[in-house]
């Protein structure tokens, strides 16, 4: 062959020397000062309600004759109970690990079914414009519910329970996750290499999968890591209003409604779950915002 | 002789559709009614300004957009005829090349991975062969190996063109369509990439349909040149006729308009006015008579044909007239397509 000369300019480079851009990204993110002490809260949060039976200093169930113990910060707190107890003399903070536990695994089920069918059909619908109108007309009706009310609806039919929830909740982020998915899909649809794709003769799954798929995944988990902060906030609402998991289970959002009613003489009960709540979804949505940040090339220059 | 590449009539129309009820509107006559015959191992440029519809032709070409209407002919099989299974294994044989190098390669995928995805779709490599395969095809567009593990934003546009062009290669096409593949890229990298080119194409035999606005590189690639205006040809020649003698006079204030440093070394210019009318709301007659320096009453109303001129096909009522007239080998003297293809010499004698 008469073109051998390379093109690249330089020496070659030894064949595992790490893309250095793929580094970057994490780098990038350590260094934002907001996001890497708000991820790594997150992760100890995750870590610390994956592991509560480990740490829990008390069976979350179990009641004491200790009633309304204030923390362990207050005048008559004790280092038995370090968040004190609730009004059935139940240990705090075993039940807000468990609790988170459970907030936790209801958001990301819900988030999880939201956002796979959703970006389906988000993507189907960028993929074959024929069919877009039908889904994203569909799409529009969905919308039209919120989720709050799905909740309500669901609960009412199937009576109340974790399960249901975490059904609504999934359905109520379709919609959303569909229409970002499109808008997504729509843009990389519009590149020049799907249409090399199809040059080559690839099928229409290989162009979804390879090409549609791969290309928006990333900006799409960022989406769903922003939706995700609320999800948990509408779950725990939904706790709160009575229709999430029953007691004794514990839950945030339930643990904060069980503290209402004596929330004038013992606040803690109702505030240490609800700062539990505030918390993880400011970690989450800091840590989105951050991601997308990072991760997303169109805000690249 | 059977030509390896054929159209007869090939039309793109786009319909614009507006409202909720997506009524049509409109029609978009991006191209119509082209045919042209090519052999193998030789190369047809098309050329024209911006949104004359070369670009859908080459895309209509490979169907890569629906032709509305007409035929194309790879040798003995109808393109236009296949079906979705037997056109996805027909796209074997014939490839292209894009403009923007920057957008034709999907960034999630590495160079080999980019490479291996024709050949193992065609069965042209088992995933045992598949890392030679790629290894040839790099070595063939001259690529350093140890580019193949990389992504496309590592590279920089000639060398992604060159990953463009492997890929084209991969699976040992009879055509390739070529839709601007040097505009985006700067003058030196522009020579080495047309100079790969016409080097695969001695070596391997390929035809290319050559689409381009730039007349310097179509003149130094071209065997053939098909001028189009408004989604039609309107003059078919021979390279070096075309330059020497344009009969159309489109085709004459084309070369004539080509950028160059020095202005006022053109005399005899033809006068030109106005913009290309919409796609969208055809002037009757010949399309170019509202800009048309020479156009008649016959040109207002009736739509010329292409037709033979002595070794041209034009399609112009005035193809005659124009061939005679002082206008003066214009782009003969042309200081900045003389240096170009000087350039462009250069740099093949020395990668030769």
């Amino acid at each position: 062959m008469t073109v051998t000369e390379t093109h690249g300019g330089g020496t070659p480079e030894p064949e595992n020397a790490a893309p250095a851009a793929r580094r970057a990204w994490w780098r990038s993110l350590l260094a934002d000062r907001a996001a890497a002490p708000a991820m790594l809260l997150l992760m100890a949060i995750v870590l610390a309600a994956l592991f509560a039976p480990l740490i829990a200093p008390h069976d979350p169930n179990a009641n004491s004759r200790a009633i309304m113990q204030p923390p362990v910060w207050s005048e008559r707190g004790t280092a038995e109970y370090l968040l004190g107890t609730d009004s059935q003399g139940r240990d705090i903070l075993s039940r807000a690990l468990y609790g988170t536990r459970l907030t936790l695994l209801i958001g990301l089920v819900a988030i999880g079914i939201g956002g796979v069918i959703g970006s389906t059909l988000g993507l189907l619908s960028a993929m074959y414009r024929r069919i877009d109108p039908w889904i994203m007309r569909i799409n529009d009706m969905m919308l039209s519910f919120p989720a709050i009310l799905l909740g309500l609806a669901l609960v009412a039919v199937a009576g109340p329970g974790v399960l249901p929830v975490i059904v609504a909740l999934g359905i109520a982020s379709i919609p959303d996750c569909a229409r970002i998915a499109r808008s997504i899909g729509i843009g990389v649809m519009g590149q020049e290499y799907i249409e090399a794709g199809r040059a080559v003769g690839l099928s229409d799954w290989a162009i979804f999968r390879r090409y549609l798929l791969r290309n928006s995944i990333s900006s799409i988990m960022i989406f769903l890591s922003l939706r995700f902060g609320q999800i948990i906030l509408i779950g725990a609402a939904l706790s709160f209003l009575g229709l999430g998991a029953r007691p004794p289970t514990s839950e945030l959002g339930m643990m904060a409604a069980q503290g209402r009613d004596t929330l004038m003489f013992a606040p803690h009960i109702a505030t240490i779950p609800s700062v539990v709540i505030f918390v993880i979804v400011l970690c989450a949505n800091i840590t989105g915002d951050a991601l997308r940040d990072v991760l997303d090339p169109r805000l690249q220059t | 002789m059977t030509a390896l590449l054929k159209t007869e009539g090939l039309t793109k129309h786009f319909p614009v559709r507006r409202g909720v009820l997506r009524r049509q509107v409109g029609t978009v006559q991006a191209v119509t009614d082209v045919s042209f015959e090519l052999g193998s191992n030789e190369t047809l440029a098309i050329v024209g300004e911006s949104g004359c519809g070369k670009s859908t032709l080459g895309r209509a070409l490979l169907r890569l957009h629906e032709p509305s209407g007409g035929k194309v002919w790879l040798q003995d099989m109808d393109v236009t005829a296949l079906d979705k299974r037997g056109l996805r294994e027909a796209r074997r044989h014939m490839q292209i090349i894009f403009q923007d190098p920057f957008g034709s390669l999907n960034p999630r995928m590495t160079v080999r991975e980019t490479l291996a995805e024709p050949l193992l779709l065609h069965g042209l490599a088992t995933p045992a062969t598949v890392r030679a395969e790629t290894d040839r095809l790099i070595d063939l567009c001259g690529l350093s190996r140890w580019h193949a593990e990389r992504y496309p934003h590592e590279f920089s546009g000639g060398q992604r063109q060159r990953v463009g062009i492997a890929r084209a290669l991969a699976t040992r096409p009879k055509l390739i369509i070529c839709d601007e593949p040097v505009s985006a890229l700067d003058v030196s990298v522009q020579a080495q990439i047309v100079n790969l080119l016409q080097d695969l194409q001695s070596e391997l035999g390929i035809a290319y349909v050559f689409i381009s606005h730039d007349l310097a590189v179509v003149r130094h690639i071209a065997g053939k040149v098909a001028v189009m205006y408004l989604g039609r040809v309107v003059e078919e020649a021979a390279t070096e006729d075309l330059f020497d003698a344009p009969r159309h006079p489109y085709t004459r204030i084309l070369i004539d308009s080509a950028p160059r440093p020095d202005p006022t070394a053109i005399r005899h210019r033809l006068p030109v006015k106005g913009g290309t009318p919409s796609a969208l709301a055809m002037p009757p007659g010949c399309a170019f008579h509202p800009r048309c320096p020479l156009a008649i009453d016959r040109c207002r109303s009736v739509r010329p044909e292409l037709r033979q001129v002595g070794q041209s096909r034009v399609a112009c009522h005035l193809a005659e007239k124009v061939v005679g007239m002082e206008a003066g080998r214009a782009e003969a003297e042309n200081p900045a397509l003389t240096r170009r293809l000087a350039v462009l010499e250069r740099a093949r004698a020395g990668s030769a």
